[in-house]
């Protein structure tokens, strides 16, 4: 092992991140030249608007639009992009992309991140804990529900959950983010908004635990039967201490990359889940560009999905080979 | 001697293949996803003869939201629709595009995958590098913003094929994105194929590149192909479902997506009305589920490896 493969293997990763980021961003372009009507108009609003002759004129000038489309538009484009810029959105009139992208990302990532943490204690403590008694009772009622879990869209569970707990039970809110009025205080607001979290959670959280207990389990079941594990053994280990210091630490590398990779595809998991409860997240963004074909927010959107994406490959792909140095070579 | 090559391995063929219908269908995930898939294949070509046409809300024949009852066994939606006729008539549609879009989505991970394969050098690396940006990018994500711009070109009037063009679009954009895993496993099963005997002597015998790869290679990707199929299709269903949820689907041709975004948008879920969101999503759940299962069958039957472990 010497330095170099490593380096060389970590500069082919970021390569291959900043190319499936590119492609993304040039589908956008393509995508966004396809759509009918002029394009100048579309940047000013939508084909529905009313804009004078001059003004479509100056977006031309302003925008390049009329320079040849490869490869002067799609540089410029390009580095419009890198610089945040995205456009204007069609909806809400004259306001930034980025900024409305912005505005409801924290939303989403409370949801996302509350939902990825509770999946993965649960997930993972079940998945490791079939796996090492495989074909147990647990390892049984664990890999069955998994399975349906698995198999249920997460935006299904959302509406059950609300049907059940918001709507026969009212334990918990089904609807946006605040209860309208009447809540003042910090504190109060701020169980108030546990309140509407929950359900929301709950649905993510479901969907992700399933794909944690198989991998999870899969990960031990390939663990238990290595050598290494028999020499432990032999050592004299009990059952706890082979579990921990030796079964446990191998398997956590799939589950490890599994859970970073969910990083990066979670947001997009979640829209569904956000449209349900009316979160006012990117999901409810989502939801809103598309009833008004809004498309600068559309793009937007799949940019910010894109790079979570990208962004969470990447790491995964260094972290294996960090954790794993075989994989270095 | 020719001819006894091929009786020998004709024989030999409908052996393995009772061999391989007895180890799968051993395994009981694989049984009880057949018996429901069985169902549903049944049900879904004919619903005029089971439920009479789709209903409308002018043939409406209920009450507004009312529960299931001896006449409306699955309950009724927001305009007096039947839940049960809805719900016959979306398992046309759903699986059709489901189906359909498996089928775009196996041709193109195939030939992407032998011809990667097969040829190597510069056409692997580029198509490897293609296949690469839809491996990452998942269906869904790419489906989500190209599936409304191609409806804005086409309009969202008329028919193809017997579709909208909602449905036909879907099911379009989900075969051409969801083919990458396809194509990574054809790929690597074609590199070790074609370092074989039998492919050296078929080259000898003057056989094409084209033929070599479709008339040898291809059946041995037999196996790989269907259980991954089995799993692509889950997967279709599952971005259908949840892009039709979005309002992407078309009311006039609704699939259990569609339905659920109609129960949504009608408030089924505040209204308390657990039946008009509950029958799709379980047909949903029952269909993606079986085919995990068959899927997963499959891929234990072909993997021996896999066998040992229980």
């Amino acid at each position: 092992m010497n330095g170099g493969g490593t380096s060389r293997h970590i500069g082919r990763i970021i390569i291959r991140a900043i190319v499936t980021l590119l492609m993304v961003a040039i589908l956008n372009f393509i995508l966004f030249r396809v759509i009918p009507g002029d394009p100048a108009k579309l940047l000013l609003g939508g084909a529905r608007t009313s804009v004078t002759a001059e003004q479509i004129e100056a977006q031309r000038q302003n925008w390049g639009l009329n320079r040849p489309l490869f490869p002067d538009q799609l540089v410029d484009y390009l580095s419009a992009t890198v610089r945040g810029d995205l456009g204007y959105s069609f909806k809400f009139r004259g306001r930034h992309v980025a900024d409305l992208i912005l505005e409801r990302l924290p939303a989403t990532i409370i949801l996302v991140g509350i939902a990825q943490l509770t999946a993965i204690v649960i997930g993972v403590m079940v998945g490791i804990y079939a796996g090492w008694r495989r074909g147990g009772t647990l390892d049984n009622l664990a890999t069955g529900s998994s399975l349906l879990l698995y198999s249920t869209p997460s935006f299904w569970m959302a509406m059950i959950l609300v049907v059940i707990f918001s709507t026969s039970l009212g334990w918990f809110p089904g609807y946006g983010a605040y209860s309208p009025g009447a809540i003042t205080g910090f504190l109060g607001s701020f169980l108030d908004y546990l309140r509407h979290l929950t359900l929301p959670v709950t649905a993510v959280a479901l969907g992700l635990i399933g794909q944690y207990v198989v991998v999870a389990r899969a990960a031990m079941s390939d663990v238990v039967t290595e050598d290494y594990m028999v020499t432990a053994r032999a050592k004299g280990l009990t059952g706890g201490q082979m579990l921990m210091r030796h079964a446990f630490r191998n398997a956590m590398l799939p589950v490890v990359t599994l859970i970073t990779l969910n990083l990066g595809y979670v947001v997009a998991g979640a829209i569904t889940v956000e449209a349900v409860f009316a979160w006012p997240g990117i999901g409810g963004l989502t939801v809103e560009a598309l009833n008004a074909r809004d498309y600068p927010v559309l793009q937007g959107i799949f940019l910010l999905l894109g790079a979570s994406i990208v962004v969470a490959n990447l790491v995964a792909d260094l972290a294996y080979g960090l954790l794993d140095p075989r994989v270095r070579q | 001697m020719s001819e006894s090559t091929v009786r020998y391995s004709q024989r030999g063929g409908a052996r393995a293949m009772k061999g391989f219908l007895r180890q799968f269908l051993s395994y009981g995930g694989a049984q009880v996803g057949l018996v429901c898939l069985v169902f549903f294949l049944v049900v879904a070509p004919i619903p005029n003869i089971l439920v009479g046409p789709l209903q409308t809300a002018i043939n409406a024949t209920g009450d507004f939201l009312a529960p299931p009852s001896g006449e409306h066994l699955l309950g009724t939606d927001e305009v007096g629709r039947d839940v049960l006729n809805l719900v016959v008539h979306g398992a046309r549609i759903s699986l059709t595009i489901a189906l359909l879009a498996t089928v775009i989505s196996l041709i193109v991970g195939t030939t992407v995958g032998i011809t990667a394969g097969y040829y190597g050098g510069r056409v692997d690396v580029w198509l490897m590098r293609l296949t690469d940006f839809f491996f990452v990018m998942p269906s869904f994500v790419l489906a989500l913003v190209i599936t409304p711009v191609v409806l804005e070109v086409m309009g969202r009037g008329g028919e193809i094929l017997g579709f909208r063009p909602s449905p036909f679009v879907i099911l379009v954009v989900i075969g051409l994105t969801s083919w990458a895993f396809v194509a990574r496993i054809v790929r690597s099963q074609t590199l070790s194929l074609k370092e074989r005997t039998f492919i050296d002597r078929a080259r000898v015998a003057g056989s094409s590149n084209f033929s070599i790869m479709v008339r040898h290679i291809l059946p041995n990707l037999v196996p790989q192909i269907a259980a991954n199929g089995a799993l692509v299709v889950a997967g279709a269903i599952y971005v259908e479902t949840s892009l039709s949820f979005l309002g992407l689907g078309d009311p006039l041709q609704p699939s259990w997506g569609t339905l659920l975004s109609l129960a949504q948008r009608a408030g089924a879920a505040s209204a308390g009305a657990w039946w008009y969101l509950g029958a799709p999503g379980v047909c949903v759940l029952t269909v993606s589920l079986s085919f995990v299962l068959i899927g997963n069958a499959l891929d234990d039957t072909f993997n021996p490896r896999r066998r040992v472990i229980p």
